[in-house]
């Protein structure tokens, strides 16, 4: 399976992958820390998860997302945000994402969230 | 007077957390006004008290709202938040209230509402606990923010500032965490933990 991990925060990179590692053997994980530096390792790599988020300098999750899904249509996008007001919510699913996870990411939401996916 | 400074991973890990903590606080007003934030990333820097208050002096507007709200703990300090003459006036007519008591009212609740579920978030999410005082509200010209007694107590704040931006309603906010000198030294051995855990 090929990730790709974007948020500006190193903190939150890692957090994810560690929680990642744990449920995924042999996972090719891409990172990034902006919207578009995502988009051009989506078109690369197309992987098959992204883990979004959504408050980013340069490029934010928002606008990231369509383009993502139109790069590397096959890909599952899990947004994975601080902001967990509804209307957040409901705008990045209606923009095409899989499912909203509040942050921060651990070993247990992770597991729920590739059992969904 | 040590002079502290945060390491970019120190930097990097308290702005996770304050965004976090934020969006946390954000859901809680956005329900409580019925609006839609938008949300932007943290600023977060160590400046004296002199450096601060001209921060507080460069915000563009000729009277604010200013309410502050302590907190104690082994993270201690204080949480300010700024609203401008306009958007309080914004907040009034989008929530249909009627004279300046009640505006003020509604400043000291959001204050409180806001402040306190960010400061809780924050030091959840530090393992930690803090308690609150009652927030207190002042309207003054901003030229005398220099006087505010409060800050006077500080040398060096750690400071993290972020916009409350309701966009629809026209109604922003600052809101500055201040940490008191001798919670620096922890809140920096902090960040490095938690940093270490996942490394």
């Amino acid at each position: 399976m090929t990730c790709l991990v974007v948020d500006d925060s190193k903190l939150a990179r890692l957090s994810l992958i560690k929680s990642l590692n744990i449920h995924t053997q042999d996972a090719i994980i891409h990172q990034a820390t902006n919207g578009l530096e995502a988009v051009e390792l989506a078109t690369e790599h197309k992987p098959d998860l992204i883990f979004l988020d959504l408050t980013m300098p340069v490029m934010d999750g928002y606008e990231a997302l369509p383009l993502l899904l139109q790069e590397s249509s096959n890909s599952l996008v899990v947004v994975v945000s601080a902001d967990v007001q509804e209307r957040a919510k409901a705008k990045v699913l209606s923009l095409g994402a899989k499912m909203h996870i509040q942050k921060p990411i651990n070993e247990l939401k992770m597991k729920e969230i590739l059992e969904q996916l | 007077m040590q002079t502290y400074t945060l390491t970019e991973d120190e930097q990097d890990v308290l702005q996770e957390l304050m965004n976090i903590a934020y969006g946390n606080a954000t859901a809680v007003v956005a329900d409580m006004i019925d609006a839609f934030a938008s949300l932007s990333i943290p600023n977060i820097r160590i400046e004296k008290v002199s450096e601060l208050l001209s921060t507080f002096e460069q915000l563009k507007s000729d009277s604010y709202f200013f309410s502050t709200q302590a907190f104690t703990g082994e993270l201690s300090g204080e949480s300010a938040f700024f609203i401008n003459e306009e958007s309080a006036n914004n907040l009034a007519k989008h929530l249909e209230l009627e004279d300046e008591a009640d505006l003020d009212d509604a400043i000291l609740e959001l204050t409180n509402v806001l402040t306190s579920s960010l400061t809780t978030k924050l030091s959840q999410e530090m393992q930690t606990e803090v308690s609150f005082s009652l927030p207190s509200i002042t309207k003054l010209p901003l030229d005398e923010i220099s006087k505010i007694q409060s800050f006077q107590k500080y040398s060096q704040v750690i400071v993290i500032d972020t916009d409350l931006d309701f966009q629809d309603q026209k109604i922003k906010g600052k809101i500055f965490i201040l940490t008191k000198d001798e919670s620096i030294l922890w809140l920096k051995t902090k960040l490095n933990n938690i940093l270490e855990q996942l490394i």
